[in-house]
């Protein structure tokens, strides 16, 4: 099968949900217009990064009437974007959720929200707990936000749950302007070109631009392909829409040609991911 | 000596966006900066010039009776390069009207003095452009405390402040700004003769070498020692970093109620206003 997938690079403007809401909608009707079958936002795209505070003042239930306008476009079009999760359960989340045929498919809570350095995160919200794979028109999708993805255990567990496409919804800052692109660009890239060599699946990499506070988010959104293409690459600093026709039968070819998938096996992995965590954490 | 060197065009393209937006978000249309003749504003005037456009960016010269004539000159050089607005405000009048009122000013008290009367000039100027201020400090002087607290240091925002001197005469090699501002020695111009590099102890890109090490790769000083760059050197920047570091952090406040700024009313500063 192909689909079309949108990658809506965008910039957020900073605790401004109704304004943002707006430029969703801008993105996804253009998308719609383009018969894309999927479009793919930016983590917190909703609410810009650098909160603190504002953080519980921009939370929002996943059941909000606030996305009735988003429900009503995923009529047309599956959306994947990112919000302040006001949970259930009373915590804040920094979360992601897929919305497709009217319905809300599927909400993912980051598992790692980074705290260190430039990062803030676990002081303003809670980490989710679990993975999800799920099933969606276009085949099973796994969403990560962000840091997840430099945690490779959470890239092999959407293989392991055969996950077809992974969605990587991210608001990187800028670091590193010694080579030809900013070093954070490259450190990304090449774990997305491990990531679908070895586990045989699609990633869309969406990152914001513009800046939260002198934050600079660099952009360079994109699809990686199992057999190693990128497409739809989004330029460096500035808003994009752009466009990867994926054939999900790469997938299958790739998997027969390197069958991984097929080797690995998982209760081999889960004997020793018990052993490991007896002896080292008691 | 650590390679500090970077992508100069892709940091311009970077400076600019940051720009464009920061002011936007602030929300301001020009900016207005003080123009001194050196490396440091003149590439400010140069990313601001070309992120918002001649007729949005606002420069004032402020010389004072001591303030080497050059300086005056190349200032003024790169306004009519620019095409921007340009005001020359001396301040000999007013700071010499305190001066002789005080018994005994030692350089230090003079420098810091004229420093802050150029800030108060350039904040009520900015009032009356409606402008915001551009801070033209860079990584170096600010990591040093090589600076006027509340004087060159005020500022709306820091394009520069995250590069280190010697980066910043990089960027204003590749953007192609006068060679008569790049080949003069950095100086704060407070007094005739004076140079930073005199004051700091080393030139510009051995200081840099060891800041980069000592900041950005969290090196200790014997390792810093290790790379070839002397322990007084070392010892010196080290201790300047640490004493300055008051001028690089919110006052504390003495916090008693639920939610205090600077501790725990954690609000962005880009926030929507």
């Amino acid at each position: 099968m192909l689909y079309k997938i949108a990658l809506a690079q965008i910039n957020p403007t900073l605790g401004d949900v109704e304004k943002n809401l707006l430029k969703h909608i801008e993105f996804i009707e253009k998308a719609v217009q383009k018969k894309a079958h999927l479009i793919v936002f930016p983590e917190l795209s909703l609410t810009g990064y650098k909160l603190g505070d504002l953080t519980m003042e921009v939370a929002l239930t996943f059941d909000s009437d606030f996305f009735k306008p988003l429900l009503n476009l995923s009529k047309h079009i599956d959306i994947a974007f990112g919000f302040i999760e006001k949970g259930k359960d009373k915590n804040s989340y920094n979360s992601a959720m897929y919305m497709s045929e009217g319905n809300v498919k599927q909400v993912y809570k980051k598992l790692y929200p980074p705290t260190h350095g430039m990062f803030d995160e676990l002081r303003f919200v809670a980490r989710g707990k679990e993975i999800k794979i799920f099933e969606t028109k276009l085949g099973k999708i796994s969403m990560l936000i962000c840091r997840d993805i430099f945690h490779p255990s959470l890239a092999f567990l959407s293989y392991a749950g055969n996950a077809d496409i992974v969605l990587a919804l991210s608001n990187m800052p800028l670091r590193g302007l010694r080579g030809d692109k900013p070093g954070i660009q490259t450190t990304v890239e090449k774990a997305v070109d491990t990531y679908t060599n070895f586990f045989g699946m699609f990633v869309v990499y969406v990152n914001r631009v513009g800046f939260d506070d002198g934050l600079g988010f660099f952009g360079g959104s994109f699809v990686g392909t199992p057999s190693g293409k990128k497409l739809a690459s989004g330029d460096l600093f500035e808003e994009a829409l752009t466009f990867a026709d994926i054939d999900m039968e790469e997938i299958f070819k790739k998997r027969q040609t390197f069958p991984l998938l097929r080797e690995e096996d998982l209760n081999i992995i889960k004997k020793n991911l018990d052993r490991i965590l007896e002896d080292s954490y008691g | 000596m650590a390679d500090i060197s970077l992508n100069y065009e892709m940091l311009k393209k970077f400076l600019i966006y940051f720009i464009k937006e920061e002011v936007k978000t602030n929300k301001f249309n020009k900016t207005i900066l003080g123009l001194s003749g050196g490396v440091d504003s003149a590439v400010v005037a140069y990313l601001s010039t070309e992120a918002l456009g001649k007729e949005n960016v606002v420069a004032i010269l402020m010389p004072y009776k001591l303030s080497s004539p050059d300086s005056k000159e190349d200032a003024l050089l790169i306004a009519d390069k620019l095409g921007i607005r340009h005001e020359i405000f001396e301040i000999t009048g007013i700071a010499d009207e305190y001066f002789k009122q005080i018994d005994h000013m030692d350089r230090i008290r003079i420098g810091n003095f004229l420093s802050r009367i150029r800030m108060s000039i350039l904040f009520d100027k900015a009032r009356e452009y409606d402008a915001i201020v551009m801070g033209t400090s860079n990584k170096s002087e600010i990591m040093l405390g090589y600076t006027t607290w509340y004087g060159d240091m005020a500022a709306g925002l820091y394009p520069i402040g995250d590069l280190y001197k010697t980066q910043v005469f990089e960027l204003a090699k590749f953007m192609k700004i006068s060679e008569k501002v790049l080949n003069k020695a950095p100086s704060a111009d407070l007094w005739p003769g004076q140079k930073d590099e005199d004051e700091l102890g080393a030139l510009y890109p051995e200081l840099d070498s060891v800041l980069y090490l000592y900041i950005d790769e969290r090196k200790s000083m014997e390792e810093i020692m290790l790379l070839g760059h002397s322990k007084e050197l070392v010892e010196n920047i080290i201790r300047r970093v640490n004493s300055t570091q008051f001028k690089r952090t919110i006052p504390p406040v003495a916090k008693f109620s639920a939610r205090t700024f600077g501790i725990d009313f954690l609000y962005p500063h880009d926030m929507k206003r």
